[in-house]
């Protein structure tokens, strides 16, 4: 097995001969080596919530950016390679205005979802006609959230390019452990404030460092205020609600 | 193998030429639609264009695009003023009298419309869509000045190819304050306190120009605003319909009503004793 | 059929001048890829409605050569028939434009179908048609289009364009041959333009009055009276009336005899 794979995984876009595509299947284990990231849908609007890798006192904890605005319905959080992310939100906001701009109407979340998976099989020697952009997968996989005409819905996206919905989903390092635990406690009825601690005390949980509100960032997705970081004087209101231990 | 090989050899640059516009097209679609313009087969195609579609050039001409006429707007203490007739003229024909020529951005930056209707509308409208991916890029508003260059820019790519545009970007911003720019098709851009475009700009700036000061307060500066599109209105034929009023804020723009001028016209000339050359006289 | 290829001015001559021209007399620019081909549409929009209408005759210069060429178009529904559709395009001027323009709009729609998962709102379809005429700004389809449908909250919603693609949302337009022996009856018939309520007041102080969206059976009348009247006075207009009458229940189409001559 190990020898099928040191032959096979070099090639970006060459199938071992059990079918398999190594080094996609490797940007998969890029993600689990980043920080755990959360997304939870309610009937009201989506939470989302990441860990903050604070690797330093020096660091200034508002320049590491793991949630991010695509359009004022659209936000994603990312766990990877941060590098690769920019480059997809980027797609996403282009593709989301573009869409606005030729149909006047705001772009669905899926359609979206599904233009920043469209970029991520653009590796390799590139198709007829069609324009190569990266020599390797995308070592990220982002959580989109976002509300439109079918209410607010939540997003998984891979670097495989597959994506599916989800009520509620982990991502990164803790994903496993997170995701056991979203399994146990989501139900359909949840608040939306239930869903902030609900996100919280599951990154509590896998987190290594202890949580407070500097190492966590959180955002919503509504219908009347679209996507929006929660400010620093929020979240310290909201970690305050934390059961303490 | 040999097809291969030899599409190999070209240089990309080439190949693309070969590209059939099918083909081209369906790559377009399937991505997003395009930005790519189509241009008529043949050399000399700006005058092609302007044959078939500029009516004072030639009266004649199959193609009547439809223009837009007078706009104003100015900048005084409490932000910009921003005031334009809706007639839309094709050659003699009033194509319409409901015409937007105030363009609305995004919440706080106006851009209006005079020249040919459907650049003004398309161009404004992509520079609404990059003035937000400004926006979402560098996470603050775009400014004025930011705004106006990008649309500057474009329009001078397109120079001598026909474009037919003259603008005014207006907006305030915390870095600025209320800030105006004239911008056209041939390249120009300008900053100011106060423009007026359009066939019908003449009889605006004489209006604005005797009674303007920065200090104006806002009742003020919405009543000359007014008053001057009216003047342009009653002078220029190729103006009239509906006064079309903003007022530009660092809150974002307000809209004064789209109104039509024929009770405005009268309550100036009866109501003020203006416009004393008109009888009034039913009888 | 010559005319069909000759320039507004000249009538005699082809797309492309074949006559030998030495090199030292100045020769004339003659690339005209555009016929006129007559006729005139209409749309009007009301409050849970949208007529539009169209002649259906064809015409160059002064030769008349067919009577049955619609001018009105299904957009984006299913099956070679169009069935099921909601949005419906009228084109007027060049036919060949119109017709690639609607093959055009209608492909679009369809793939938005696919793309997005659901049919296109007559405001979105607006825009795309919008932006489809302007990315031929500078090689422009001689149309002028009118588009109509119904909007997401019920009302009837009528679209007007230029050539280039300038459009604006309104009550009712005529467009082609005869647009200006039309819209005049329009404004005053549907918009009651200068209209005053009798007695409301003295001289300038007299109300205007208002226009208020009218029930279908009116509308219907009044695209007839249009039409007819129009035979009467423009030599491009008549044959045949096609008349698309768009409800949320989707579209009727009627076909109604115009003088032939």
């Amino acid at each position: 097995m190990f020898i099928a794979r040191s032959e096979y995984d070099r090639g970006i876009n060459t199938f071992s001969p059990e079918g398999r595509l190594f080094q996609v299947e490797y940007s998969l284990e890029a993600i689990k080596l980043g920080s755990t990231a959360i997304g939870v849908s309610t009937s009201s609007g989506v939470i989302l919530g990441v860990e903050k890798r604070v690797t330093s006192t020096l660091l200034e904890t508002s320049s590491v950016e793991k949630i991010v605005e695509i359009d004022r319905h659209i936000g994603c959080a990312m766990s990877g390679l941060q590098a690769d992310a920019r480059s997809m939100v980027e797609h996403a906001r282009v593709e989301s205005q573009n869409h606005a701009f030729h149909y006047n109407e705001p772009l669905r979340v899926e359609s979206c979802t599904q233009a920043i998976c469209d970029l991520a099989l653009r590796f390799g020697e590139g198709a007829e006609g069609e324009e190569s952009i990266m020599s390797r997968p995308f070592g990220v996989a982002l959580l989109i959230a976002g509300f439109d005409e079918d209410g607010p819905s939540l997003y998984h996206a891979e670097p495989s390019g597959t994506f599916y919905r989800y009520d509620a989903k982990a991502i990164g390092s803790g994903s496993e452990g997170a995701q056991a635990e979203l399994q146990n406690e989501f139900h359909k009825s949840l608040t939306l404030e239930e869903a902030e601690l609900l996100v919280l005390k599951t990154l509590k949980q896998v987190m290594e460092e202890k949580l407070d509100s500097k190492n966590v960032q959180l955002a919503s997705v509504t219908k009347d205020k679209g996507f929006r970081i929660y400010q620093d004087a929020e979240m310290e209101e909201v970690v305050a609600k934390l059961p303490k231990n | 193998m040999d097809a291969l090989v030899s599409q190999l050899e070209t240089p990309r640059s080439q190949q693309e030429l070969y590209n059939s516009e099918e083909e081209q097209e369906q790559l377009a679609l399937s991505l997003s639609p395009s930005l790519k313009f189509a241009l008529p087969p043949i050399a000399q195609s700006q005058a092609w264009l302007r044959a078939m579609t500029d009516d004072y050039s030639n009266p004649n001409c199959p193609i009547k695009i439809a223009h837009g006429t007078t706009t104003l707007a100015f900048r005084f203490q409490g932000g910009i003023i921003v005031c334009t007739d809706s007639r839309a003229t094709a050659g003699n024909w009033i194509a319409s009298q409901t015409v937007k020529k105030v363009i609305e951005i995004n919440s706080s930056l106006l851009g209006t419309m005079a020249g040919g209707a459907a650049d003004c509308q398309y161009w404004l409208a992509y520079l609404g869509m990059q003035c937000r991916l400004h926006e979402l890029r560098s996470k603050r508003r775009i400014t004025v000045a930011a705004a106006s260059k990008i649309l500057a820019n474009l329009v001078y790519s397109y120079k001598g190819m026909g474009l037919s545009m003259g603008t005014m970007c207006a907006g305030v911003t915390p870095q600025e304050g209320p800030a105006l720019y004239y911008i056209d098709s041939d390249g120009t851009r300008l900053a100011g306190n106060l423009f007026c475009v359009g066939s019908g700009q003449t009889f605006a700036y004489g209006v604005l120009d005797a009674e303007y000061r920065y200090d104006l307060t806002d009742e003020e500066a919405l009543e000359l605003g007014r008053r001057s599109i009216l003047a342009a209105m009653h002078r220029d034929a190729y103006s009239g319909g509906f006064i079309n009023l903003y007022h530009v804020k660092e809150s974002g723009w307000v809209k004064h009503g789209f109104n039509d001028m024929n009770p405005i016209f009268w309550k100036t000339k009866l109501g003020k004793g203006e416009f004393s050359n008109v009888t009034a006289d039913l009888n | 059929m010559a005319g069909m290829f000759a320039g507004p001015q000249e009538m005699m001559g082809y797309s492309f001048n074949t006559a030998p021209t030495s090199a030292s007399e100045p020769r004339q620019h003659s690339f005209y890829p555009y016929t006129d081909n007559g006729g005139s549409t209409l749309g009007i929009s009301g409050a849970d409605f949208t007529i539009m209408a169209g002649d259906t005759r064809s015409t160059s210069g002064y030769s008349i050569n067919s009577r049955h060429v619609p001018k009105l178009f299904l957009i984006g529904g299913e099956g070679p028939k169009n069935k099921g559709a909601r949005i419906v395009l009228s084109v007027v001027g060049f036919a060949a434009d119109g017709d690639a323009l609607k093959e055009k709009l209608d492909k679009e729609v369809k793939m938005y179908k696919y793309q997005h998962g659901k049919p296109m709102t007559v405001s979105a379809c607006a825009q795309r048609l919008s932006h489809i005429l302007y990315n031929k700004r500078f090689f422009p389809y001689y149309v002028h289009a009118i588009l109509g449908g119904i909007d997401e909250e019920g009302k009837g919603a009528l679209y007007s364009y230029d050539p280039v693609g300038s459009y604006e949302r309104e009550q009712c337009r005529a467009a082609g041959a005869a647009s200006s022996l039309i819209m005049p009856f329009l404004d005053n018939q549907v918009n009651f333009k200068n209209h005053h309520i009798p007695g409301s007041g003295e001289g300038h102080d007299l109300k205007p009055v208002v226009a208020t969206p009218l029930p279908k059976e009116t509308v219907i009348e009044l695209v007839r009276d249009a039409f007819t009247s129009a035979v009467e006075r423009h030599i491009e207009v008549g044959d045949g009336l096609q008349m698309m009458i768009l409800t949320k229940d989707g579209v009727e189409e009627q076909l109604l005899p115009l003088k032939k001559d």
